[in-house]
């Protein structure tokens, strides 16, 4: 009798575990096997300048420019496309590249035309709607402005906008696609610049691992927790959270003779003081630093620890960072690598449009 | 550019001196269109008409040839004798009321601001460069698109005034002369009395001013510019000393009234 109750009992819990276990398995199969499915789905979509939970209002105000499908998508093309510059050779997207986090894979400062040098690293491009400028310096002050740098600069696009306006409105399709977005094919430079900017401040990366974390659907490992404590101790004054920069400037203590912010504020005591960029995406965008240094996080975090001299008079918020130990560069490591969104790396929506 | 101009005629009964701070916030929308004014400048250099590529003596004992002479004028605004003002039609979706003054295009030299009150007016007040409200909004259309080659792309801002040419006294390269002005606080208020005549709109006349802008007033004077020392400025921190002077270029030469048909 009791013998046989305990069979009983036995085989349920075998049958329900068996069953747990196989619909767990089987739930992991279909999402593996919906993963193209929900791709395919999520590429249909147009992407929005919507602000994640617990993150400030961008600096850009979209409200002259709203983002929609056609939009989006001339300004994506546009990105992708190289006769914006002189010789038809170089698009943003040369410079610019997804699975970099649209920094420049492995070019320590950028090259442009004809294979010609620029001084400075190429920045990954992600959550450009919240800068309050741009380029290492800060000498662009809008969004919608920052694409005539590269295209009037000889080094990288040496074209200028009405030859890029001419060639569009000479273009097979372009006058369609602008019509479609703004309602009648009339190109100028407000439109080509608003286009570029529908894409540009669209580039929303919010899903690593760290944010799941903070909206309490994932925990951190040891090694990340002691990292993240590490990092709000040593360097959140400057690379402040969710953004990871204060949208400021400082001196970190690379100087490669650049002048930096006092390019354009003719201040002595802006000498050498560069944006500070981003911590998110850093698996992706190496080299780093503004002339593209150091070829990992590892050389990155010896600098903060061991290459600072003067770090008062660099930055007052720069000591905490310049008495890195060796033991917190492990954990620190293991922090960052939470910042990285696989996701907008592979974002179809975001990728060069005919490999859609 | 050229949609019919929605009215934004203001009239303030401020005083003079403080009318200037408040004019940019404080505007009532009007209920019609407005008159319009027409301008047209005249260049002139050293008191002689401005003509491209011939050589000229400053008031400085050296010479200019200018090749080029472009700027902006907006934020136009007619004074009356009772201490009103009327501003001319401003709207936030196009460049209605900016102006780029190009010496090499001569229709750019004659052209109608739209959108003041009827009546009599004594002084005209306007603005060389871009306000600096307009200067940090983003991409703008008509005079004020950056194709029109007065951006600055590596430090965002308009160029208000660019002025080149050649000067034997020059040192730089090719004996240049480069002047491109510009930055957030560089552009210049001028207000310029109207002489005795008052100046009259209304619905049956077309009132012309006439200015004339003598750019050899930069080269004029305790502060004037000297090109042997200063041949190239092309930053905001430098443009300061020639911004200082260009309010001094335009004189109002004579008014016109014509019947309009
Ligand atoms: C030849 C390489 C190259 C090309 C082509 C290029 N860029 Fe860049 N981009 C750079 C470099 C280098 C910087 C940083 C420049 C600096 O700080 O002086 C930069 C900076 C930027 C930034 C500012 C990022 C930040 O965080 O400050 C944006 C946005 C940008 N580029 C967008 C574009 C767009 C849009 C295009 C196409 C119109 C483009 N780029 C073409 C190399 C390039
Ligand atoms: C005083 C402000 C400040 C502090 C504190 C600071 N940083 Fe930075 N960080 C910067 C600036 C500015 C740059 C860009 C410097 C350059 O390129 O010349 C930078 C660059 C970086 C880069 C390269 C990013 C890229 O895209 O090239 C990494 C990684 C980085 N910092 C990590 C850290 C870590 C980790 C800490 C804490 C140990 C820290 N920083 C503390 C200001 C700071």
């Amino acid at each position: 009798m009791r013998l046989r109750r305990w069979r009983w009992i036995a085989l349920a819990l075998t049958l329900t575990s068996g069953t747990a276990l196989i619909a767990a398995s089987a739930a992991a199969s279909v999402e593996a096997a919906l993963q193209p499915v929900s791709r395919w789905w999520q590429s249909l979509s147009t992407p929005q300048l919507r602000v994640p939970e617990g993150w400030p209002r961008p600096q850009y105000d979209a409200r002259h420019n709203p983002v929609t499908r056609a939009g989006f998508e001339l300004g994506r093309r546009l990105f992708y496309d190289p006769l914006l510059s002189l010789d038809g050779s170089i698009a943003c997207a040369s410079c610019h590249q997804q699975f970099a986090a649209f920094a420049h894979f492995d070019h320590r400062v950028s090259h442009g035309l004809a294979g010609a040098n620029g001084t400075r690293n190429a920045p990954p491009l992600f959550n450009l709607a919240w800068q309050s400028s741009f380029m290492w310096d800060g000498g662009v002050t809008h969004l919608e402005l920052q694409p005539l740098a590269p295209l009037a600069n000889p080094v990288e696009m040496g074209e200028t906008l009405p030859a890029v306006i001419a060639k569009l409105r000479r273009d097979a399709e372009y006058p369609a696609l602008f019509a479609a977005a703004f309602g009648s094919d009339h190109i100028d430079g407000q439109r080509f610049l608003r286009a570029l900017a529908q894409f540009l401040a669209t580039l929303i990366s919010d899903a690593s691992h760290y944010d799941r974390v903070l909206a309490g659907r994932e925990s951190f490992s040891a090694a990340e927790s002691r990292g993240y404590a590490t990092f709000q101790q040593r360097c959140a004054a400057c690379h402040a959270e969710p953004l990871f920069s204060d949208d400021g400037y400082a001196r970190d203590g690379i100087d490669n003779g650049d002048a930096g912010r006092a390019l354009i504020t003719a201040r002595i005591e802006d000498r050498g003081r560069m944006r500070v960029p981003s911590l998110r995406n850093l698996g992706y965008s190496a080299p780093y630093m503004h002339d593209g240094r150091y070829d990992t996080l590892d050389q990155v975090l010896q600098h903060y620890a061991h290459g600072i001299r003067d770090a008062e008079s660099l930055d007052a918020r720069l000591p905490p960072a310049a008495s890195l130990r060796d033991d917190e560069i492990a954990d620190l490591l293991a922090f960052l690598d939470t910042l990285n969104d696989p996701n907008f790396i592979d974002d179809p929506r975001y990728a060069e449009p005919s490999a859609r | 550019m050229d949609r019919p101009g929605r009215r934004a005629r203001s009239l303030f009964a401020l005083p003079l001196a403080i009318a200037a701070l408040a004019a940019l916030s404080a505007c009532e929308g009007g209920e019609a269109d407005g008159l319009p004014l027409r301008l047209e400048i005249s260049h002139e250099i050293a008191a002689q008409p401005l003509k491209p590529g011939a050589e000229y003596a400053l008031p400085t004992g050296e010479h200019l040839s200018v090749d080029r002479l472009r700027y902006y004028l907006s934020n136009f605004r007619l004074h009356a004798p009772d201490g009103l003002w009327s501003t001319a039609a401003h709207s936030d979706d196009d460049a209605r009321g900016y102006f780029l003054v190009d010496e090499s295009q001569a229709t750019s030299r004659v052209f109608d601001i739209a959108g003041f009150a009827p009546g009599q007016y004594d002084g005209i007040e306007f603005v060389i460069g871009v306000d600096a409200a307009r200067n940090r909004q983003g991409a703008q259309n008509g005079a004020l698109d950056p194709a029109q080659g007065m951006f600055w792309t590596w430090n965002t801002g308009y160029i208000f005034f660019k002025l080149e040419g050649h000067s034997p006294e020059s040192s730089a390269k090719d004996h240049r002369v480069e002047y491109h002005i510009g930055g957030a606080d560089l552009q210049r208020t001028v207000y310029l009395p109207l002489g005795g005549k008052p100046l009259r709109l209304d619905a049956r006349l077309l009132a012309t001013v006439h200015l004339q802008a003598d750019v050899g007033q930069l080269f004029q004077g305790a502060s004037a510019l000297h090109l042997a020392d200063k041949p190239t400025v092309m930053d905001p921190a430098s443009g300061r000393v020639v911004a200082d002077r260009y309010a001094a270029i335009f004189r109002v030469d004579h008014l016109h009234h014509q019947p309009r048909r």
